[in-house]
C-alpha cells in the first residue's frame, strides 16, 4: 500500500475536524475526494503535508512503508509527497528559480542522489515551464507574488513537475480557474501521471474530474468518508448535491 | 562621577572651553543635567535606554598619536581614517577637510534646534572633544569612505562633524563603525546641502557588545537637493540612530532607510524628524528590523508638514520581524500636516515570521531553519538589492550571513 490512512481523528482549536477517516491509495492510482464546504478535505491535505496546527487524536498514516507522523514537513516532501495549495502563499523577495533549485536538491540529497547544478536546473526549469505554457519571465519573479489565480495554480503544477512527487495532493486546484486555465492545469497534471505516482484530488465539482479521470471517488462528509466508488459517484453528486449524504 | 564634576575636571581637554559665550551656554546645560530638568514626558532620547551608563561615566579622551590618513587613491575618491574622532587636514581643488579648531566655535559650538531636550546632543555639546569639517566644492562628484576607529578601551568620544555640499556637488559617503573595545562614541553630523547637490550617506555599524554608538545627524536641504541616508546596523552593542531633516527650499528630498539586525540583549533606538518647510518636497522613510532573543528596538518617526509646504509627499514605513517571544519592537510613526495639498502615509507592521510561508517552503523540502533564513533575507531583499556599490553590497551580505548563522 502506498498511502494507508487508518481511523484518523484530528482536531484544531478544540474543534474535531476529521473523525475516524480511512483511505487507502495504491501506487499509480488517482483518487478524488469530494465533499461540501467545511467537511475536512483541506484539513486532510494539510495533515498529510505535516502542518503543525492540528492535533492528532487518533489513527495512523503509513506512506511508502513509513509512519508519516515520524516525518516532519520537509522530510515528507523529500520522501515524495507534494501538496498543491488551494491558496498558494505569496512570498515577496524569494525568487522562484533558486527556491525551486534548492527544493529539488534537498530531495535529491535525501535520496542520496547527486545534486543538480545551476545550468542543468535552468534547462530543466525552462523545459518544464514551456510544457505548461508558463512564460520564462515569470521565473524571474518572486514566489506567487503578484500572480493571478490561474498563474498561481499553474506555478504549483510547475513545482510539482520539477519535484516529480510520488504522491501529489491537489487541494481544490480548480478553484478560481476559468475554463482555459483549468484545461492548462489539468493537461499538465495528466502529462505527469505515470504508473509509479499517485494522486489525491480534492474538489467540490465534477468539472475537474472530467479532465483528470479518477480511479476512485470518495464522498467526505463531517470528517469521514461516507461513500466510495468509481467516477459515477461524481456524476451523482453533480446531479443531487451532497445533501443526501449528510 | 557627576556630569558637572566630569566637565570641570576635564574642561581643558574639551573644545571651546575658554570661550565665554560657550561657557555660559554649557553652564546652562550642566544646570539641566544636575537638576534633572529634562522634560521626560515623550522625550524620545530617554526611552528604551539604561541612562545610568551615560550619566555615571568617566570622561576619558586620548588625542591620537598617529596622524590619520587620507588617500586620494583614485580620481574623486578619498579614504579617511578617523581615529578617536579626528582626521588629518586635506585640501585640493575638489574637497577640503579640516579638523575642528578653536576658531571654528561658531560652526561647532551650538546645536540649536536639535539640542533642545535631547539628552545625548546636550552631552555632545558639553563634552565636545573631536570632529572635522568636510566641504565638497561646487559641481564636484566625490566618493569618500570613512573608517571610524577608537584606539583604547573606556574612551568617551564626543564628536561633531560638519558636511557642506556646495552647489551642484554630489557626495557618496560610506562610514564604517567596527569597534571592538569598551568605549562610547557620541557623534553629531551636521549636513548642509546647497542648491542642486546630493549626499548619499551609508552607515555600516558593526561594533562589539560593549561599544555604545550614539549617532545623531541633522541635514538641511536647499532647492533641488537630496539627502539619502542608509543605515545597516549589525552591532552587538547599543546603537542609537537619530536623524533630523529639514527640507527648507522647494523640490528638495530626504530619503531615509534603516535596517537593523539584533540579537541577545541588544537595543537599537531609531528616530527621525523630518520637517517639510517648502513646497514640492519629498521625504520617504523605510525602517526594518529583525530582532532575535531578548533584543529591543524603537522607531519614533515624525513628519511635520508646514502650511507653506504644498505638494508635499511624505511617506513613513516600518516593519519588524520578531524571531523570539522575548524580542520587542516599538514603532510610532506620526504625521503632522498643516498644508492641504499633500500626499502622506504612514504604516507599521511588526510580528513573528509568517508561519504560512514557512509551511509552504518546508512543504517543498526546505528545512525549517533554511526557510526561516530565506524569509529573513527576502524581508530586506528590496533594500539590499538596491545597493549599487558592489563592494558594499558584498560587505553587507557577508554580515547578513554571519547574523543568519546565529539564527536557530
Amino acid at each position: 500500500m502506498f498511502l494507508e490512512i487508518n481511523d484518523l481523528s484530528v482536531k484544531i482549536e478544540n474543534k474535531n475536524i476529521l473523525k475516524g477517516l480511512n483511505l487507502n491509495i495504491n501506487k499509480g492510482e488517482v483518487h478524488a475526494i469530494m465533499g461540501p464546504n467545511g467537511c475536512g478535505k483541506s484539513t486532510l491535505a494539510n495533515v498529510l503535508a505535516g502542518k503543525e496546527d492540528y492535533e492528532i487524536l487518533n489513527g495512523r498514516i503509513n506512506f511508502k512503508g513509513n509512519n508519516l507522523f515520524d516525518l516532519n514537513i520537509e522530510e515528507r516532501a523529500q520522501e515524495g509527497m507534494f501538496l498543491a495549495f488551494q491558496y498558494p502563499v505569496e512570498i515577496p523577495g524569494v525568487n522562484i528559480t533558486p527556491f525551486l533549485h534548492s527544493a529539488i536538491n534537498s530531495k535529491r540529497k535525501r535520496m542520496n542522489e547527486e545534486e543538480i547544478d545551476n545550468l542543468s536546473f535552468a534547462k530543466l526549469l525552462k523545459s518544464k515551464a514551456s510544457d505548461l505554457g508558463i512564460n520564462i519571465d515569470m521565473l524571474k519573479r518572486s514566489v506567487n507574488t503578484g500572480f493571478s489565480g490561474g498563474e498561481k495554480k499553474r506555478y504549483e503544477i510547475l513545482q510539482m513537475s520539477i519535484l516529480n512527487p510520488d504522491l501529489a495532493i491537489l487541494d481544490e486546484t480548480d478553484s478560481g480557474l476559468d475554463i482555459d486555465a483549468l484545461k492548462i492545469v489539468t493537461d499538465g497534471v495528466n502529462k505527469l501521471k505515470t504508473k509509479d505516482n499517485s494522486y489525491l484530488i480534492i474538489t467540490h465539482y465534477q468539472k475537474l474530474l472530467d479532465y483528470i479521470k479518477p480511479d476512485y471517488v470518495h464522498i467526505m462528509v463531517n470528517g469521514s468518508i461516507v461513500k466510495s466508488g468509481g467516477s459515477e459517484i461524481a456524476a451523482e453528486i453533480e446531479k443531487d448535491g451532497f445533501q443526501k449524504f449528510q | 562621577m557627576s556630569i558637572q564634576e566630569n566637565y570641570l575636571k576635564n574642561k581643558k581637554n574639551i573644545f571651546f572651553s575658554e570661550n565665554k559665550d560657550i561657557q555660559n551656554h554649557r553652564e546652562k546645560l550642566i544646570n539641566i543635567f544636575e537638576n534633572d530638568r529634562f522634560d521626560k514626558k515623550n522625550n524620545e532620547s530617554l526611552k528604551n535606554i539604561n541612562l545610568k551608563n551615560f550619566i555615571d561615566f568617566k570622561y576619558k579622551y586620548l588625542i591620537p598619536e598617529e596622524t590619520s590618513v587620507i588617500n586620494n587613491n583614485q580620481e574623486n575618491s578619498y579614504s579617511i581614517v578617523s581615529v578617536n574622532g579626528q582626521c588629518s587636514n586635506f585640501k585640493d581643488d575638489k574637497i577640503e577637510i579640516t579638523r575642528i579648531l578653536d576658531k571654528d566655535y561658531n560652526d561647532f559650538s551650538k546645536n540649536n534646534s536639535i539640542e533642545n531636550n535631547d539628552y545625548f546632543i546636550n552631552l555632545n555639546s558639553l563634552f565636545l572633544n573631536s570632529g572635522f569639517k568636510i566641504i565638497i566644492k561646487k559641481n564636484n562628484n566625490i566618493k569618500i569612505k570613512i573608517s571610524n576607529i577608537i584606539t583604547d578601551d573606556y574612551l568617551t568620544i564626543f564628536q561633531k562633524n560638519n558636511y557642506i555640499c556646495e552647489d551642484g556637488s554630489s557626495l557618496n559617503l560610506i562610514e564604517e563603525y567596527e569597534n571592538k573595545n569598551n568605549s562610547t562614541s557620541n557623534i553629531l553630523n551636521v549636513i548642509k546641502l546647497e542648491k542642486n547637490s546630493q549626499l548619499n550617506h551609508f552607515l555600516i555599524q558593526d561594533n562589539s557588545p560593549n561599544h555604545n554608538l550614539i549617532i545623531t545627524s541633522h541635514s538641511s536641504c536647499k532647492k533641488d537637493s537630496t539627502y539619502n541616508q542608509k543605515v545597516y546596523n549589525f552591532s552587538e552593542g547599543y546603537v542609537r540612530n537619530f536623524h533630523y531633516s529639514e527640507l527648507i527650499e522647494p523640490n528638495s528630498e530626504a530619503d531615509l532607510q534603516g535596517i537593523f539586525f539584533l540579537k541577545d540583549d541588544n537595543t537599537s533606538n531609531n528616530k527621525t524628524f523630518v520637517k517639510h518647510l517648502a513646497e514640492d518636497c519629498k521625504s520617504n522613510q523605510v525602517y526594518k528590523g529583525i530582532l532575535n532573543d531578548r533584543s529591543k528596538a524603537t522607531y519614533f518617526s515624525n513628519t511635520h508638514v508646514d502650511q507653506v509646504a504644498q505638494k508635499t509627499e511624505g511617506y513613513q514605513l516600518s516593519k519588524g520581524i520578531l524571531l523570539s517571544d522575548n524580542a520587542s519592537y516599538f514603532s510610532k510613526p506620526e504625521l503632522k500636516i498643516y498644508a492641504d495639498d499633500v500626499k502622506c502615509s504612514h504604516g507599521s507592521t511588526i510580528g513573528p515570521i509568517d508561519e504560512n510561508a514557512i509551511f509552504y517552503l518546508r512543504s517543498r523540502g526546505m528545512s525549517k531553519i533554511a526557510a526561516t533564513k530565506i524569509l529573513i533575507s527576502s524581508f530586506i531583499n528590496e533594500e539590499l538589492s538596491s545597493i549599487d556599490n558592489e563592494q558594499m553590497s558584498e560587505l553587507i551580505q557577508k554580515k547578513l550571513v554571519r547574523y543568519l548563522s546565529k539564527v536557530k
